[in-house]
């Protein structure tokens, strides 16, 4: 008997929810990785992949990669409704001209380079011209598609905003329109030159015609009934199972169809957020929150699909060329559309780069070249297209990063959550502020608070410990009295503090305790163990800085660059 | 608010001891009663420590002593007179204090506390009220003078 290998056990043993709570599981531990080596974490989840999937230990094989494939197909349709919800109207009406003619040049920027490169190459490996050109085409076709996957979540991950972010939210939610377009135009023409039976322009325009209107109707029409349930439905965790409903409505309905799924949910989400700016923003914020291990999903099965071993030496060949075409096809097509379209600099200089994710939209279209062409070349396809998809997911997103990094547009889309959790009590305390010593009269005391505008003030030892404190609140409440001024001190009427936290406490702690017991001001100590006063995190200080520093970095974001 | 509420006529002591010690001393035994839950030596110590921080004796002849401790239901006052005077007592003018007023209250009841002080300052702020009392040995004239609020 042969020995069983690792997926014939796996795939014997693990039922499917098993191999998703593995992936789901590692793939955030190796994002983890990632990110301490400051590498965007969506590498991290296809490395994962490529080491739990076909090419590594094949924990995930082909059966539960076709097993899992609804997932997918899942997580590109929240993907989807998620660059829906950033593509407002104003921004199309501000920026619409310059976005198209951009897209325009980086895609066909790649589609010329990647054409050309590989045409030449195939001819000199020995290929028949006509076979040559029809790869060249093919290939030139699918490398104009760009993966919004990947690219969206460095986007996210780094909390980018500006000009630059908001081209590359349209530029890849448009781009697989026009890969689909140009994938048509291109493998008609390619099949004519190697079958001359196959099918005509006008036939498979006709079919990328169907894709692309069927999606954007149906996309229509769910979000307008997604509008209106929710504009019933207020509680928001019963309008996340509506929104799912009609999500996964949307993604069955345009696979049935064979509509395009990213395009019909991409549609839905702008649709909603279009109609209603303001309520829809809890919707996506809701869905984003819902999505997280579906995305972790998606990557790791990405990862899992490469198999290494499958490719043939003349294979890498192509790959080599077929990645560095269209990663400078991309760069000069958007570099040159920006400069037609008169856009700012930082689109010249880095849209290009933002753009080199691959993924399944590229993959699906080799299935279709594959299945046309058939035979050695169709599988050749395949192959090739999924290692160059493979190397374009581990180049795109640090190349992503690089870019909004060097358009200074990283952590310019921050929330008041974020920066509360990337900080602790003592970088937002007051150094500074009025302290009493014990002693203090009440004659000073009232000095004291006649020339500051603090609304409590601690009381410490002779050491510094903390001891009480005094709150106007209090002092006010119990102050009906006359002739104490001279002999009463601040021991006399100070109150122990309610609640202390320690300097290193996250910011987000200190401040939920504070609004839980309704305090204005905390004591901040030394350390858990050491009592000694160091400051007061006042809740009116920290929101009036964090809100000035919200807004600081949405003006840098928002201002002309 | 009534001083009444707060003191009884077995509160009221002629006090014998003639320094600063003796007469805190005696005070807080008066008050033992009151306090049993706390003891007579937390008491005292709770006394001494406030008198650290600035001296009670707050001029014309006026000591007002005064904590506050957790685990007491309510407000208590005793009240102490010397009619030869607590020379020691580092008042704010420096004069012998004749009557001390120790007032021991709940620790979260702030706004009884300060208008209790302010209550029982504003009765001695009389120069009659404070002579008379200064001039008697009788408990029960004290006890009369302190809750009327006059002579």
């Amino acid at each position: 008997m042969a020995p069983e290998t690792i997926s014939s056990v796996v795939h014997t043993h693990l039922p499917v929810l098993m191999v998703i709570g593995l992936a789901i599981f590692f793939g955030t531990i190796g994002a983890k990785i990632f990110q301490w080596l400051k590498i965007p974490q969506v590498v991290g989840y296809i490395a994962i992949g490529v080491i739990v999937g076909r090419t590594g230990l094949g924990v995930i094989d082909d059966a539960t990669i076709k097993n899992l494939l609804p997932f997918n197909f899942f997580a590109l349709g929240i993907i989807g409704f998620m660059i829906g919800g950033e593509l407002h109207r104003d921004v199309f009406r501000k920026y619409g001209r310059q976005f198209f003619t951009i897209l325009f040049a980086e895609g066909i920027g790649a589609f010329i380079t990647v054409s050309i490169l590989v045409s030449v190459i195939a001819m000199l490996m020995g290929q028949s011209p006509a076979v040559s050109v029809a790869l060249g085409l093919v290939f030139g076709a699918i490398s104009s598609a760009t993966a919004p996957a990947a690219t969206v979540s460095v986007l996210w991950e780094y909390k980018t905003r500006g000009v630059l972010t908001t081209a590359v939210f349209a530029i890849v939610a448009l781009d697989d329109a026009l890969a689909l377009i140009l994938f048509s135009v291109a493998a008609s023409i390619a099949g004519k030159f190697v079958n001359p039976d196959s099918a005509g322009i006008i036939e498979t325009l006709g079919h990328a015609g169907w894709e692309l209107a069927g999606a954007v109707v149906l996309g229509i029409a769910a979000g307008f009934t997604l509008n209106f349930v929710l504009r019933i439905v207020r509680d928001p965790d019963k309008s996340l199972a509506f929104i799912i409903g009609v999500m996964l409505l949307v993604i069955g309905s345009a696979k049935a169809f064979d509509f395009d799924l990213i395009l019909a949910a991409m549609a839905l989400g702008a649709v909603l957020s279009n109609l209603a700016p303001r309520r829809s923003r809890e919707t996506f914020h809701v869905v984003e929150r819902f999505a997280q291990p579906i995305y972790v999903l998606f990557f790791v099965i990405a990862g899992a699909r490469l198999h290494i071993q499958g490719m043939h030496m003349w294979m890498w060949v192509l790959v080599v060329p077929y990645i560095v075409g269209r990663s400078a096809g991309k760069i000069i097509g958007a570099n040159l559309g920006a400069r037609l379209a008169g856009a700012a600099p930082v689109l010249r200089k880095y849209l290009g780069l933002c753009l080199f994710s691959q993924a399944g939209v590229a993959v699906g279209l080799s299935i279709i070249a594959g299945e046309e062409f058939g035979g050695d070349i169709g599988i050749a396809i395949i192959t090739i297209i999924a290692a160059t998809t493979f190397v374009a997911e581990i180049i795109g997103p640090p190349c992503v990063k690089l870019a909004v990094k060097a358009a200074g547009e990283v952590g310019l889309n921050v929330t008041a959550e974020d920066l509360l959790r990337s900080h602790n009590a003592g970088d937002m305390m007051n150094r500074t502020c009025p302290t009493f010593a014990e002693n203090t009269c009440l004659t000073d005391i009232f000095r004291t608070i006649a020339e500051t505008d603090a609304m409590s003030y601690p009381v410490t030892d002779a050491d510094g410990k903390l001891t009480g404190i005094i709150t106007l609140e209090e002092l006010k409440r119990s102050f009906s009295a006359e002739g104490l001024t001279d002999w009463l001190v601040a021991y006399d009427l100070m109150t122990p503090a309610p609640d202390t936290v320690a300097e290193q406490t996250p910011l987000i702690e200190a401040v939920t305790r504070m609004r839980e017991q309704e305090l204005d001001c905390l004591p901040v100590v030394a350390g858990a163990e050491d009592p000694k006063l160091v400051g007061m995190l006042e809740l009116r200080a920290v929101n009036r800085s964090i809100s000035s520093e919200i807004l600081r970095r949405h003006q840098l974001a928002d201002g002309p660059s | 608010m009534k001083i009444s509420d707060y003191l009884t006529l077995e509160h009221v002591v002629i006090l014998t001891g003639a320094t600063k010690v003796d007469a805190l001393n005696e005070l807080v035994s008066a008050a033992n009663d009151f306090i049993e839950s706390i003891g007579t030596e937390e008491l005292a110590r709770a006394v001494w420590e406030r008198e650290k921080m600035m001296s009670t004796g707050i001029g014309q002849g006026l000591g007002i002593p005064h904590v506050r401790l957790p685990g007491l239901d309510d407000a208590v006052m005793v009240v102490g007179v010397s009619q030869a005077g607590i020379a020691d007592y580092e008042s704010l003018d420096d004069k012998p204090v004749h009557i001390i007023v120790l007032i021991v209250a709940p620790q979260g009841k702030h706004e009884i506390y300060i208008r209790l002080l302010a209550k029982v300052a504003n009765v001695l702020k009389q120069d009659d009220v404070r002579k008379a009392i200064a001039e008697t040995d009788d408990p029960a004239e004290v006890y009369r003078i302190l809750t009327e609020g006059k002579v």
